[in-house]
């Protein structure tokens, strides 16, 4: 993989970023500081996760067209599932693409 | 049993608005002949489509939100299979999911008038309350009950 100088992550899921700690006789390891990734519909307190919707579900659907994955958008699983449902209905209308040319 | 449906379909960019009235009353005479009703409808009017779809680049979206029986809904969608100024359509139930989300709603409301009942605070969030209302969940004002539920 990458000669192992320098690792990402510490295997867990970041959730709190908190291995900052890890400084010790190996100088190359250093903190890293990660902000904690928090589902944005959770704490706009977002209930309805709509296919029309298309200004909520854009942000979620990069250049690619893919779906972002939760372990860079910090979606919750529930959410996560909606978002999934809504945005592949809204591919069905045309609203939002299956996949960049 | 009542339910509720929502229906999106997309009509090809030649129709004209005469032609896409005559859709809107064929879906309107199938679902009261079936016993249902048209809540609401809307048009989005023309919008570019996300990808092409054969040779088009752009459609008219209507949206109707109808109650009825799935029966009514089978047949709107035949109907629409069929028809050529159609290009796509989309049938979704939404009286479940809508019950769901009053219900998180409702319960959310109520747990953070709970939570400022046991702080000793009145139910609702006051005017001018600091800023810890800003970063926990006593941000409760997107949803508030309507007055006079109080409990």
């Amino acid at each position: 993989m990458n000669g192992g100088k320098r690792s990402f992550g510490s295997g867990g899921r970041g959730k709190t970023g908190g291995h900052g700690a890890q400084q010790g006789k190996d100088g190359q390891r250093r903190p890293m500081f990660r902000r904690r990734k928090v589902c944005k519909f959770c704490a706009d307190k977002i209930d309805d996760i709509n296919y029309k919707d298309m200004k909520l579900l854009m942000p979620f659907v990069p250049e690619r067209a893919k779906i972002l994955p939760r372990r860079i958008s910090g979606t919750c699983a529930m959410h996560q599932r909606k978002l999934r449902t809504a945005i592949m209905r809204a591919r069905q209308l045309a609203l939002i693409p299956y996949t960049a040319e | 049993m009542k339910r509720k449906y929502e229906l999106v379909y997309v009509v090809s960019p030649e129709a004209t608005d005469a032609q896409i009235s005559d859709l809107h009353t064929q879906v309107e005479q199938i679902t009261q002949r079936l016993g249902g009703t048209i809540e609401k409808t809307d048009n989005w009017g023309r919008r570019k489509l996300a990808y092409e779809i054969g040779p088009h680049k752009e459609g008219t979206y209507v949206l109707e939100t109808i109650d009825g029986g799935g029966d009514v809904m089978k047949e709107i969608d035949r109907r629409l299979k069929v028809s050529d100024l159609v290009i796509r359509h989309l049938v979704v139930r939404i009286d479940e999911e809508q019950s769901v989300i009053d219900r998180t709603r409702t319960r959310r409301t109520e747990n953070v008038r709970r939570r400022r009942v046991a702080r000793g605070l009145p139910p609702d969030r006051q005017p001018g309350e600091g800023q810890r209302g800003d970063v926990d969940d006593d941000r409760d004002d997107r949803f508030d009950l309507p007055e006079g539920m109080d409990r």
